[in-house]
């Protein structure tokens, strides 16, 4: 649980209490991270680059509650600078075989949790076809499970917004898997 | 529930619990901590100053647009400043100060007259006359004085009767009641 009283300690330059500020804002971070790009290695990076930008803007942070949200939204930011970067250097084509293995992972394993390169390979797929917004306030909405008001402070989206991108994102994806799956 | 929306359902549930799992975070802490050694968060006073009066704002376009007008304020207010103390300084080196006087009723024709006469030259265009306090303040100690003298000349003549008499012959020859 991050408290005020850690941040404020890590404000005085403590590496002791950032690095335990660190363990715990990493695993969310990363989740979101490895979630939108698909790409491990990628979010390793916007992990350290958001931790970074954390450690540079420990001043503004007011209170716990805005802590979470914030550092969501920096995630965000940081996937969307790495997905115009892939944009331009695509190199993921979806085919048959593909397909077919992502189908045996969801028939074989409907229960058991996967592995992070199964997770960004079935995500990757499924949200090819999506905008950077429609693929972020996706994964916040139905992945990380949060609410239309929290995404909308995130993203800075009015709710209406918030909600005709996810439309948009589930009949993209519903109609993927109603295809292939 | 429709064979679509299941498929889509075991899809979403499936990712959803998956929890993408973070190897190694010790990796990660060393290289964030490496990549923040001797960069310490630096806050200039601006910054703090700014960061003070607008923390209470959450969204980004907002709080900019917040300092953004209070900015265009304050330097509209500053140069406001200047225009009015330029203007009082302009007309302080043009305009002729006029000290306090008691009138009474008593006050002599020649005072009205220089009053009138102060009055008016203030409706003068600027740089056409200019009298200087000083001189204002000079012209009418004299006017007091002489009609100071005056008085004693009206009463030296009541108390005498012979100068009276004469004074009084010679108003009448020349029509008037008053020296």
């Amino acid at each position: 649980m991050i408290d005020l009283e850690l941040i404020e300690q890590c404000r005085g330059g403590n590496f002791t209490n950032f690095r335990k500020l660190v363990e715990l804002t990493s695993p969310y971070a990363f989740s979101v991270a490895l979630r939108m790009l698909g790409n491990e290695a990628q979010a390793r990076d916007v992990v350290q680059e958001t931790l970074v930008t954390i450690w540079q803007k420990l001043e503004k942070i007011k209170s716990a509650e805005v802590y979470k949200t914030w550092i969501y939204r920096i995630v965000v930011n940081k996937c969307y600078d790495h997905m115009r970067r892939v944009k331009r250097n695509p190199e993921f084509n979806v085919n048959e075989t593909t397909w077919t293995m992502i189908s045996n992972t969801v028939s074989q394993a409907p229960s058991a949790e996967l592995e992070n390169r199964e997770i960004s390979k079935i995500i990757t797929v499924l949200t090819q076809k999506l905008s950077s917004k429609q693929k972020a306030v996706f994964v916040l909405s139905d992945l990380e499970g949060m609410t239309n008001d929290e995404i909308s402070e995130i993203m800075g989206l009015s709710k209406s917004s918030v909600k005709a991108n996810l439309y948009h994102a589930r009949k993209s994806i519903s109609e993927k898997v109603e295809k292939y799956l | 529930m429709n064979q679509e929306s299941e498929k889509y359902n075991k899809v979403i549930n499936l990712l959803k619990n998956s929890k993408p799992r973070l190897e190694s975070t010790e990796e990660i802490e060393n290289e964030v901590i490496k990549r923040i050694a001797g960069v310490h968060p630096v806050v200039s006073a601006l910054t703090g100053i700014l960061d003070f009066l607008f923390s209470w704002v959450y969204i980004g376009w907002v709080r900019r647009s917040l300092i953004t007008s209070s900015i265009a304020l304050v330097v509209i207010f500053v140069y406001q400043q200047g225009v009015i103390l330029n203007r009082i300084d302009f007309l302080s080196r043009h305009t002729i100060v006029i000290g306090k006087e008691n009138i009474s009723e008593q006050t002599d024709q020649v005072e009205k007259i220089l009053m009138n006469y102060k009055n008016g030259v203030r409706k003068l265009p600027l740089r056409t006359i200019t009298i200087s306090e000083k001189q204002m303040n000079e012209l009418i100690e004299s006017v007091n004085e002489l009609q100071l003298k005056y008085k004693d000349l009206e009463k030296l003549i009541e108390d005498d009767p012979e100068i009276k008499k004469l004074m009084e012959k010679k108003l009448n020859e020349n029509n008037r009641t008053k020296i």
